[in-house]
């Protein structure tokens, strides 16, 4: 085999010191049956610390909302209801995660009701009293309607808008035009003045209390442009004697998942290669994520997740808020500043970040075909449990071996793999790249996918197979030893047996 | 010279050597091609030319668009050429990251379209790429585009192989150098040279220089991004190596201070390029081998200044003149910052003999949209530049600074009272906290 190409996990603590503890995860695993979803519930307060800290830097108010749909765990949101109501709120997207997020703890002024809603979630949206980010005009008609029929209070609600792709005379520069990607959230931007039209004529029911965008893009040129322009409707709002105080540039500032750029940049150089057929294959049947070899020349774009990234996260927003804007050539904090605006944000992925792995036990080590070099791993998860390949995040295991599980000669050494799930289905591939591991697993030694919490970890897991569901457990250490609860036992404020911690 | 068209002014560029005593090397003459003296002022003058020429006339009577993917050289040559001939000219890209090269192509009447980011959430549903719905576009019936395909068009790659290459070889009393270097962009240039080097001497080593995968150097590719040229062929190329951003300046700077080369950071990156590899080639030869070697300089300096401010501000830096808030420490501020809360300062406003001129610092959106009843709007930046010079107010008059959280006002204040102003005032927590207060805003 060639040199081994390693895409190691960037790890941080306390998840760096809990992969550590083999000792502690292996009877866990033996204990609660792989796979098995661990949760970090106090990294997520320091992820929220280091978001505040870029608001603080930039004098800002308004809240960090968590967006719910990245991870369904109970002690993530329940340890961010401890924090601070007025800096730290829940974004939720279904009739479900509303009524989790209220039963963890979140008074509804600290909650917003997101993407597409159904009657029965904008009923209990506004008869709870939490901010609705309306999607289209439709939804704004059809939450007056409830608040009058069942004569609610005035809701509170955000227009978000999309389309931001517009000719030169908005870009602001004569010529140039900005292209986005389409999405089928939010209403266009042309239609803001209908729309502001309409929010004057549900006055006795609703109250516009600011404007929100989310772009599904790592640009930060067009975030900016859509932030200023939506600066452009707020203006629009005041002339028309409305008073909206937040604009909600909504997510997307991502997670680090690799390391080192020299390996990220060494191994999609080698996919490339080996879709042109320079080198080996290093993916399942010669799959290209997406691209392809067109008479020597590459084509196609490589559907994956920019998997190491020097700025993410709060760094990205810092980043944001720092460019200049076109039009009004201010930096977006200092706009949101000077405009007396409050900002609201909601990541997901980036808010969770190093706040989960999800652990797999090896079932079944095998040699496919003699003389091939290729090894199979089945393990006892599938790709439903550990969904990072959907999402195109290429990410290295780490390897914790079984406690005294002894080593063999013919195991010793770097050794390329393929990732496979406990489903009989050719297509139940954990990985579908070759994954490089220091040495060849043994049966019992356990793989953990380290910062899976962020839309992997059982994102896609059903029960249609009757293969078990990974549990999810919270663990918390302290003074280098570690103890665990289930998920939903979790609250941030007990060690357990009911005294208060 | 007389000419009748700019047209006509294309190609036949000077090869000037490099005076030894900056490269250092001993036993090789190594030459630049100066592709920036082109009219247009870069190597891809050739190329855009070749290729719209056999269509101009055909397209104008059309009407159509030219359209190119180019986020430089080859959209500026093309931008002109369109214009000679009363077309437009469109470029879509999304690698147009200095901010000179796309105001230039503004100024030639160029519309620029740019790409989407990369999506942060993956959608398996997004099969095509902005540039798969570029092509279907450029390609649906009726469409009105002259699209000249620089990363594919062979006539990109003929534009040097009949006249850069022929150029070198006639400028080297009809020898082939030893050593070719070229950075890939599209690849035309190096595969149109070597192609003519190799058949005047099968001998000559091709040395293509591509940029490091983590960094950017204009108008250069990295080794992913040269797969996805139909016009990069790897068996051009004896080696192909990584240059970085900070080497690409280095060159340039060479070239600019020692050589009297206005060269780009193409040109530096090709240079420095050329030296690193071609010092290890020097250190084998003996006094009997003498040995040449040709770079290529593709364009100007003038349009990459923001690029080496970004990456090598201490190269711009302008001296500080005069009074300047940055002078100030924080102490300084803590102690010499008058201040006033919003309750006395209403006061101040409304009882005061004379009453204080209020001045707003923030930019004059916000202040359009709302601000205190009275005030006068001097954005900071300007204001910087004010207190340069000196006092901008009469110390007769009292003065209420205003930011929006009383960060910055502070400083202006403690700055003001250092230049000798007896009653200047910040006002405290800014225009958040006179808002918070209840206190009145206007929007006039």
């Amino acid at each position: 085999m060639s040199e081994p190409l390693y895409l190691l996990p960037r790890l941080e603590p306390p998840l760096s010191s809990l992969l550590d503890a083999g000792e502690f995860l292996h009877p866990l695993v033996d204990a609660l049956g792989s796979p098995l979803n661990v949760l970090l519930p106090e990294r997520i307060a320091e992820n929220v610390r280091r978001f505040r800290a870029v608001y603080r830097d930039h004098h800002l108010s308004g809240r960090v909302y968590f967006a719910h749909k990245a991870n369904r765990s109970s002690a993530l949101v329940r340890r961010l209801a401890v924090e601070d109501s007025a800096s730290v709120g829940a974004d939720v997207a279904s009739l479900g995660e509303l009524q989790h997020v209220l039963a963890c703890g979140f008074t509804p002024d600290r909650i917003m009701a997101t993407g597409p809603k159904d009657p029965d979630f904008l009923w209990l949206a506004a008869r709870s009293g939490v901010t609705v980010n309306l999607d289209s005009p439709g939804e704004l008609d059809q939450l007056a309607e409830i608040v009058r029929k069942y004569g609610l209070p005035r809701t509170d609600v955000l227009l978000r808008l999309s389309g931001f792709e517009l000719g030169a005379a908005a870009s602001g520069a004569s010529g140039v035009r900005l292209l986005s990607r389409r999405s089928r959230f939010g209403s266009p931007i042309e239609e803001a003045a209908e729309l502001l039209a309409a929010v004057e004529r549900h006055r006795d029911a609703v109250e516009l209390t600011g404007i929100a965008y989310h772009l599904d893009t790592t640009g930060l040129a067009e975030k900016v442009r859509a932030l200023e322009q939506c600066l452009m409707v707020m203006d629009e709002c005041r002339a028309r004697g409305l008073a909206p105080r937040v604009v909600d540039i909504g997510g997307g500032f991502g997670v680090g998942y690799v390391a080192d750029a020299g390996q990220w940049n060494r191994y999609t150089t080698a996919l490339t290669e080996a879709v042109l057929g320079t080198r080996p294959a290093l993916t399942w049947r010669g799959y290209g994520y997406g691209l392809r070899n067109e008479a020597g020349t590459l084509r196609g774009a490589a559907a994956l997740y920019p998997a190491h990234r020097p700025d993410a996260g709060a760094g990205y927003l810092d980043e944001l808020l720092s460019l200049a804007s076109p039009l009004l050539g201010r930096p977006p904090a200092t706009l949101l500043l000077e405009h007396l605006f409050d900002l609201s944000v909601e990541p997901g992925r980036a808010l969770i970040d190093q706040c989960g792995a999800s652990l797999a036990r090896v079932l079944e080590v095998r040699r496919m075909g003699e003389g091939t070099g290729d090894y199979v791993v089945r393990l006892a998860m599938n790709a439903g449990d550990m969904s990072l390949e959907e999402h195109g995040v290429l990410v290295d295991p780490v390897l914790l071996p079984r406690p005294g599980g002894g080593g063999g000669e013919s195991d010793a050494g770097p050794v390329g793999v393929f990732l496979v799930g406990n489903l009989c289905l050719e297509a139940d591939l954990i990985t579908r790249r070759m994954v490089f591991l220091p040495r060849l697993p043994r049966v019992g030694d356990l793989l953990a996918f380290a910062n899976t919490a962020g839309y992997a970890m059982d994102f896609h897991a059903h029960q249609a197979q009757r293969q078990p569901v990974a549990r999810a457990v919270a663990v918390t250490g302290e003074g280098g030893s570690w103890s665990w609860c289930p998920d939903e036992e979790y609250w941030p404020i007990s060690h357990g047996g009911g005294v208060l911690s | 010279m007389r000419y009748d068209s700019i047209t006509d002014v294309i190609g036949n560029t000077p090869l000037v050597r490099i005076d030894p005593a900056v490269h250092g090397l001993r036993h090789i003459d190594l030459y630049a091609k100066l592709e920036m003296l082109n009219p247009f002022g870069s190597v891809k003058d050739r190329p855009a030319w070749n290729m719209a020429r056999p269509h101009l006339a055909a397209a104008a009577e059309r009407d159509e668009t030219v359209v190119e993917l180019s986020s430089g050289n080859t959209a500026k040559a093309l931008a002109l050429l369109a214009g000679m001939h009363g077309l437009t000219f469109k470029s879509v890209t999304n690698r147009m990251r200095v901010p000179e090269i796309k105001e230039l192509l503004l100024l030639l009447g160029a519309e620029i379209e740019e790409l989407p980011g990369q999506s942060e959430c993956l959608d398996p549903t997004d099969t095509d790429d902005p540039l798969t719905r570029f092509h279907q576009a450029l390609s649906e019936p009726g469409s009105t585009y002259l699209h000249t395909d620089q990363y594919f068009n062979p006539r990109n790659t003929e534009a040097h192989a009949t006249g850069t290459g022929p150029e070198i070889v006639k400028d080297l009393d009809g020898r082939a150098p030893d050593w070719f270097i070229a950075c890939v962009g599209t690849a035309g240039s190096s595969t149109g040279v070597a192609s003519v080097l190799r058949e005047n001497d099968p001998r000559v080593r091709v040395l293509g220089l591509v940029a490091d995968k983590s960094d950017f150097i204009p108008g250069i590719r990295t080794i992913d991004e040269v797969h996805q040229v139909g016009l990069f062929d790897p068996a051009t190329y004896d080696t192909i190596e990584p240059v970085t951003s900070q080497e690409a300046i280095d060159g340039m700077l060479t070239l600019i201070r020692r050589c009297g080369l206005l060269s780009g950071p193409t040109g530096g990156a090709a240079y420095q390029g050329a030296v690193r590899r071609l010092r290890l080639v020097d250190a084998e030869l003996t006094d009997s081998d003498r040995r040449t070697a040709v770079f290529i300089v593709c364009d100007r300096a003038e349009s990459y200044l923001s690029y080496v401010r970004q990456r090598r501000p201490e190269l711009l830096g302008a001296p500080r003149r005069g009074h300047h808030v940055s002078d100030l420490t924080d102490a300084d501020v803590a102690a010499g910052a008058k201040t006033i809360g919003t309750g006395d300062a209403r006061r101040w406003i409304a009882d005061g003999q004379p009453a204080p001129l209020v001045v707003d610092l923030r930019g004059p959106h916000a202040y359009a949209a709302l601000h205190i009843e009275g005030s006068v709007n001097i954005v900071d930046e300007v204001f910087d530049e004010l207190v340069r010079g000196g006092l901008p107010f009469s110390k007769s008059r009292p003065v209420l600074l205003a930011c929006p959280v009383g960060e910055k006002s502070a400083r202006y204040a403690a700055l003001l009272t250092r230049m000798g102003h007896p009653d200047v005032r910040s006002l405290t927590g800014g225009v958040v906290a006179w808002r918070d207060a209840g206190a009145p805003l206007v929007r006039e």
